[in-house]
């Protein structure tokens, strides 16, 4: 190409390019004009259009040539277009035809022969939809020839070319300098910008309006009476049957029920409704007639008055300090003293709402109907006047109340002693085997014997003309007599213990064996059964010639009773109820105390039968001591309680008296004064003023007298075990800490 | 051997039911249940052995006696409330097809239940009823404050007002206030009606909410009994008072925020049979009133207030500053006759009381606008005072601020120098006296015209104490040694007093054995439990322990005493020991907190001194 057609190139394609924004619009209105000509009754503008689209091909032919570049493909569909067209002038001529001739050519899209049909004459007796928008596509998607040089096909199958789009440059020039770009919308099909006729426009005012999009229809058009109205009356009425009395007559039976309504009333039967509401606001003298002679209902208890610390301005000393505050602020609100935190306002003005009013009422409502109510006698006594009152004990000496000696075993608890009758000695006996007879007025050790193995229990003979007492160790009982006797009752004890002329022997698993020669060992030893333990208690009848034994084991026969002037001794149970804790024999009368775990039984023991039981009610039955009067006895547990039994009334206790922190260990009745004792775990003695009455009518009195302390509590014992003397009142005390007490008045 | 006792068919098991089981019984639902214990006033009951009266269950239940239930299946509220429960039913159904004629005649009908026979049958005489308001009257005032919302309607809140300016005027009538008190929870109010005291709170003028965890429902069924009951209440005391009720209220003046004076008393025309013998009254006390009013006025050298001397026994046409006078002159005549009762010994010790009723009647006061309007005129009112108010606490002031008349200024705010002060009204507050509220409330606690310079504006107030009074024996701030000088003046008399009551308490003379009290917190703690033990005064044991400490006398009884009580002990049963441990512990409670506000107070004393 030489420079000069270049030239010529550039300035026909700036030709084209002025008159492109022209053509496009040109051929759009073409194509609106014809849709718009369906819907139109055909004028002479749409033939005049007609015209230029016949005229169209042979202008485009011109303008086509020059730019090949563009409009390539569509140079091939008119090409093509030209040829069938040849093809469809040749076979128009013979009209006769009644099928047009068919022609066979190789498809260029599938590359296939198919047959083609010659183009339909675009008459005005032919179809109109041949001078319809070219492209026949229909309602698909018209993004699927996005990337494709033509937008969709004729009627023919004919491509019909993507029309040129110019940048977006272009279109905004477009839009510059098309006065009518305003109207124009664009076209799917075509893909091209379309200026909107008049109609169109039109319609979109009268969307915009809200009117009726169709311009022609007259709301207000009038009726057109197609069956009714003058001239148009039915001539013949569809049934003959003449019109019912019943159109024209009164009912008879509503008259009834009217006139019933209507008599009921004046009757006064029916009254109509009256205002409601009216008087439920009257009040009346409710209280004038006489009440019912029904107790009223108890009134609900008033809530309390407000004190000082409630006030807007209390005293100072009133104010909480933050430490109370605090205090009261993490309590919960139901477990706090009072409901609120004294506050201190210098002013009335100052004082704001009181939050928890509504809450506090509704809590108050909440009690009124919520909460149970009980009557109840407000006590108002002195509370001191709940203790009983008792003599002073001042009033009731002598009892011991000091300490006045201490004789001390060097190891081992003492378990055990006894006070000789003439109340002067003392035998203590301990954990170790030790056996110490001692002076009570000077606690002067006289003589010590010892022992293998533990001693359970110690007791001196209660008869006077003869001396000895009895050592009890591991199923053995010993009898010592003690030293300085006058010869005339050594003699005597000698005689009793180891007789020259033995008694007849009698039938007994146990034996008696007298050792007289031995001055300084036991002058007498009675074997226990075996596997009978340690003795753990040993109780003489008040004459002196009996003794019980009681053995630690739990198997049968552990009570024993040895006759001293027999030299025999029997087990007066066959078989008895539960493991036996203590005997003791009745002072005056033949009877048997035994007291086993739970219960005191009382034995006939001349009858041979069981008198009655007692219930002291205590887990474990620790000791026992019955009054010298025979008619009380007091019975002490390991679980503290100690119990006071009049035999006379019943087999309940008494009094059950619980002062101890610990359990009790010992008890005992003095056997002349008015006094009883009780040692406990605590370490404690307590004293007490028991006077009993020989009338039955008045109850023993029982006074506390004096707690007495001084031993030592050691590996949780404390006083073992407690004897009075006998003429004075004094008490000798035996503790787990290895110490024996003598304690004067 | 009788017949073979059946499990649960006598005793505990039948006398009570639970709450569910109740509920079961009268067919109802819980909520009707509960408003008819509410209305009913029963209660559930606690029975000795749960066990017994549950069928041997332990689990938590409330019983009620069956006696109860059995007699509230009788009860024509119960009834109503069935009738009710079939008329929503009725409603709803009508509602949701569209029926409106229907539902309109339904509503109409729409089943209602008096609380008459309630009210007879819970409280028979009027004395009863009289006893048992105080909650209702606190429930009414705390109501009238309220602001309406959906819950609770305005007409409620309005019936709630009526009912509270109602008993203010009857209060304020017949002048039966006793005693105020400002609480930090509001003010407790005390009068004497019918002979029994009746104490009521009043919630301070600020708006309340209710709070989420309070059941409206539950205070609303309250309201409906207590409203019903103070309607009555107050129908037979303005009636035995000779007096109209309700009484009619003009609208134009509660609209202008005349509060309780928007109300007006009229007296019955004598042709009520009921009130015959107090017409013929108070037709005989007409002359000795107007003497007395006319003394009154002399008195109070007030021209400018003078009622109309012939009082026609209708009072609409006079002015409400005029019947506030003759509230305050005609009491005497009218309450014997309100009390219809015997005179019990609570009426007969109050009876010298009747002087300080007209306690505020020579002064006439002026409320400044920060002082709460409703609170003052009740109270001067009460006690035949003359009261006025600026007009932004409201209208129909029978006092205007330049009065001459006016005495005494109630004010609650801090002095302030006016800058440009005539000399009119410099001399204007020369003439009057400027008191903080609380001196009106002591006043009437005291009986008495107290000192105003005490209470003058801008000083610090004294504290205010209850008038109700602590239980007995507890701290009392008043009594003691409020500085050391004033008891040592003191001291002289209070030991010719000593030694009277040292015969009485002989081993109390004897308190200090030898220990110095004052260093030994703990024997002082000792010594004072025992003081208290023997029922002593805290003062007295104060100059004991006084004395102790000059002449301090050893001796070993007092200890001695206590050991031999200890053991004494021992001998009590089991129930006597655990009722005295309590009623000892709460004895040691009460000391101690004796004991910490006086420390607390001694504390605060040297704090003083120091800073003096």
């Amino acid at each position: 190409m030489t420079v000069a057609e270049a030239k010529k190139l550039l300035k026909k394609r700036k030709q084209q390019d002025e008159e492109a924004p022209e053509k496009p619009a040109f051929e759009e209105s073409v194509a609106l004009e014809m849709l718009s000509e369906d819907e139109n009754d055909a004028d002479a503008q749409s033939e005049s259009d007609d015209g230029e689209v016949d005229a169209f091909p042979e202008i485009d032919p011109r303008s086509d040539s020059e730019n090949e570049e563009s409009e390539k493909s569509e140079d091939d569909d008119d090409e093509l277009e030209e040829d069938v067209e040849e093809d469809s002038d040749e076979d128009s001529h013979p009209d006769l035809q009644i099928f047009p001739k068919s022609k066979t050519i190789v498809s260029d899209i599938t590359g296939q022969p198919k047959r083609v049909y010659p183009e339909i004459e675009p008459d005005y007796d032919s179809d109109s939809s041949t001078e319809d928008d070219p492209n026949r596509v229909g309602n698909v998607p018209m993004h699927w020839y996005d990337d494709l040089p033509h937008v969709g096909y004729d009627i023919n199958g004919k491509r019909v070319l993507r029309p040129a789009q110019g940048d977006e440059l272009d279109k905004f020039l477009q839009t510059v300098e098309d006065p009518t770009a305003w109207t124009s919308a664009f076209d799917k099909n075509a893909q091209m910008d379309k200026p909107l006729s008049a109609d169109e426009l039109d319609i979109i005012r009268r969307l915009q309006a809200g009117e009726n999009p169709d311009g022609d229809y007259d709301p207000y058009e009038p009726t057109v009476e197609w069956f009714t109205g003058k001239g148009k009356e039915e001539i013949m009425p569809l049934s003959a049957a003449p019109e019912p009395k019943r159109r024209w007559l009164p009912s008879k039976w509503e008259k009834q029920k009217i006139m019933k309504i209507v008599r009921a009333i004046r009757q006064g039967r029916i009254v109509g409704s009256k205002p409601t509401n009216a008087d439920t606001k009257s009040f009346y003298p409710i209280w004038n007639e006489l009440p019912s002679n029904q107790e009223p209902p108890l009134p609900a208890p008033k809530p309390r008055l407000p004190t000082n610390s409630e006030s807007y301005n209390p005293p100072a000393e009133y104010l909480p300090t933050d430490v109370e505050r605090k205090q009261w602020e993490n309590t919960d609100p139901e477990n706090r003293e009072r409901d609120y935190l004294p506050q201190k306002y210098s002013a009335l003005r100052l004082v704001p709402a009181y939050d928890r009013f509504i809450k506090e009422r509704f809590n108050r409502q909440l009690d009124l109907y919520l909460a149970p109510r009980i009557q109840r006698t407000k006590l108002n006594i002195d509370p001191n006047s709940l203790i009983p009152k008792l003599p002073s004990p001042s009033s009731l000496k002598p009892f011991p109340n000091y300490n006045s000696l201490k004789f001390s075993h060097v190891k081992g608890r003492v378990r055990c002693l006894s006070v000789s009758p003439d109340g002067a000695w003392v035998v203590s006996g301990d954990e170790e085997g030790m056996v110490s007879v001692w002076e009570v007025n000077v606690g002067r050790e006289i003589k010590r014997w010892k022992l293998d193995g533990k001693i359970g229990a110690i007791e001196w003979c209660p008869r006077t003309d003869v001396s000895f007492f009895v050592v009890g160790t591991e199923e053995k009982l010993h009898f010592f007599i003690p030293p300085h006797l006058t010869p005339s009752i050594f003699n005597l004890t000698h005689s009793l213990l180891a007789p020259a002329t033995l008694p007849p022997a009698t039938q007994s698993p146990i034996k008696w064996m007298s050792s007289a020669s031995s001055t300084d060992g036991s002058i007498l030893t009675l074997n226990l059964p075996s596997s009978s333990g340690l003795p753990k208690q040993l109780a003489w009848h008040r004459k002196g010639d009996y003794l019980a034994s009681v053995s630690s084991s739990e198997s049968q026969g552990g009570v024993w009773i040895h006759q001293m002037s027999r030299r025999h001794s029997q087990a007066p149970f066959k078989k008895i109820k539960g493991a036996v804790q203590l005997v003791l024999f009745h002072p005056t009368k033949p009877h048997f105390f035994v007291a086993t775990q739970r219960y005191v039984r009382v034995y006939n023991l001349a009858e041979q039968k069981l008198l009655k039981t007692l219930m002291p009610g205590i887990k474990w039955i620790s000791s026992m001591d019955v009054h010298p009067s025979g008619d009380h006895v007091i019975v002490g547990g390991y679980d503290r309680k100690l119990c006071w039994f009049d035999l006379e009334l019943s087999d309940k206790p008494y009094k059950i008296l619980r002062y101890h922190t610990r359990a009790i260990r010992s008890l005992q009745f003095h056997p002349t004064y008015p006094l009883f004792a009780s040692s406990s775990d605590d370490g404690s003695i307590q004293i007490f003023h028991a006077r009993v009455y020989s009338d039955l009518m008045t109850d023993p009195l029982i006074v506390p007298l004096k707690i007495l302390r001084g031993h030592d509590v050691k590996e949780g014992l404390g006083v073992l075990q407690i004897k009075w003397t006998n003429k004075q009142p004094w008490l000798v005390s035996a503790g787990a800490d290895g110490n024996v007490l003598v304690w004067c008045s | 051997m009788g017949r073979l006792k059946q499990k649960g068919k006598a005793g505990a098991a039948k006398a009570y039911v639970t709450r569910s089981s109740a509920v079961k019984r009268l067919q109802c639902s819980l909520a009707d249940f509960r408003r008819l214990c509410i209305l009913k006033g029963i209660f559930p009951r606690e029975p000795r052995n749960k066990k017994k009266a549950n069928k041997g269950s332990t689990a938590p239940t409330s019983f009620y006696y069956a006696k109860d239930i059995a007699y509230l299946a009788h009860e024509p509220v119960l009834k109503k409330l069935r009738e009710h429960k079939a008329f929503a039913k009725k409603i709803s159904r009508a509602l949701g097809r569209g029926e409106w004629s229907i539902a309109k005649n339904l509503e109409e009908t729409k089943p209602t239940y008096r609380l008459d026979h309630i009210i007879k049958e819970r409280y028979p005489t009027f004395v009863d009823a009289v006893r048992d308001i105080d909650d209702a009257l606190c429930m009414i005032f705390l109501f009238a404050s309220l602001p309406s919302n959906l819950r609770v309607s305005s007409s409620l809140i309005a019936n709630c007002a009526r009912l509270a300016a109602e008993w203010q005027l009857y209060i304020m009538h017949s002048q039966s206030l006793r005693k105020v008190f400002f609480s930090i929870k509001g003010i407790y109010y005390q009068a004497e009606v019918v002979g029994q005291s009746v104490t009521w709170l009043v919630p301070y003028q600020f708006t309340q909410n209710i709070p989420s965890d309070v059941d409206v429902r539950v205070m609303l069924t309250f309201l409906e009994l207590y409203q019903t009951l103070l309607g009555f209440t107050f129908f037979k005391l303005y009636t035995d008072a000779g007096l109209v009720y309700p009484p009619p209220l003009d609208t134009s003046k509660d609209e202008s925020g005349a509060g309780v004076g928007a109300f007006s008393l009229q007296e019955t025309e004598s042709t009520v049979p009921l009130s015959t013998p107090k017409t013929k009254n108070s037709v005989k006390t007409i002359s000795s009133k107007e003497v007395r009013q006319t003394i009154k006025n002399i008195a109070a050298n007030s021209a400018a207030v003078d009622p109309e001397p012939d009082m026609d026994v209708d009072y609409e046409n006079e002015d409400p500053r005029g019947l506030d006078e003759e509230f305050v002159a005609q009491p005497s005549a009218t309450e014997p006759n309100a009390v219809a009762t015997l005179p019990t010994l609570h009426l007969l010790s109050s009876i010298p009381q009747t002087t300080s009723m007209k306690l505020f009647a020579p002064y006439a006061f002026f409320l400044s606008r920060e002082s709460s309007r409703a609170i003052f005129e009740f109270l001067v009112r009460s006690f035949g005072g003359r009261i006025g108010w600026p007009a932004s606490l409201g209208s129909g002031s029978p006092l205007q601020e330049t009065d001459d008349s006016i005495t005494h200024v109630i004010i609650d705010r801090p002095v302030t120098k006016k800058p440009n002060e005539t000399v009119e009204e410099r001399d204007r507050r020369l003439r009057r006296k400027y008191v903080q509220p609380q001196w009106i409330a002591d006043c009437i606690n005291a009986g008495k015209i107290l000192l105003e310079d005490h209470y003058a504006q801008g000083k610090t107030l004294p504290p205010h104490l209850s008038p109700f009074g602590e239980r007995e024996g507890a701290y009392d701030p008043m009594i003691g040694p409020t500085n050391q000088d004033a008891v040592d003046g003191e001291e002289d008399v209070m030991d010719s007093e000593q030694d009277d009551e040292d015969i009485p308490t002989p081993e109390l003379a004897e308190l200090g054995p030898g220990v110095n009290l004052a260093d030994d917190p703990d024997a002082l703690r000792a010594v004072e439990l025992a003081a208290e033990v023997a029922g002593m005064d805290y003062t007295e044991f104060e100059k004991e322990i006084k004395k102790s400490q000059t002449k301090p006398k050893p001796s070993e009884a007092q200890t001695k005493d206590d050991g031999e009580q200890d053991m004494n002990k021992m001998l009590m049963s089991n129930k006597q020991r655990k009722l005295y441990e309590r009623m000892k512990h709460g004895e040691r409670k009460r000391a101690a907190e004796h004991a910490k506000l006086e420390q607390k107070r001694q504390h605060i004393e040297k704090e003083q001194r120091r800073k003096t």
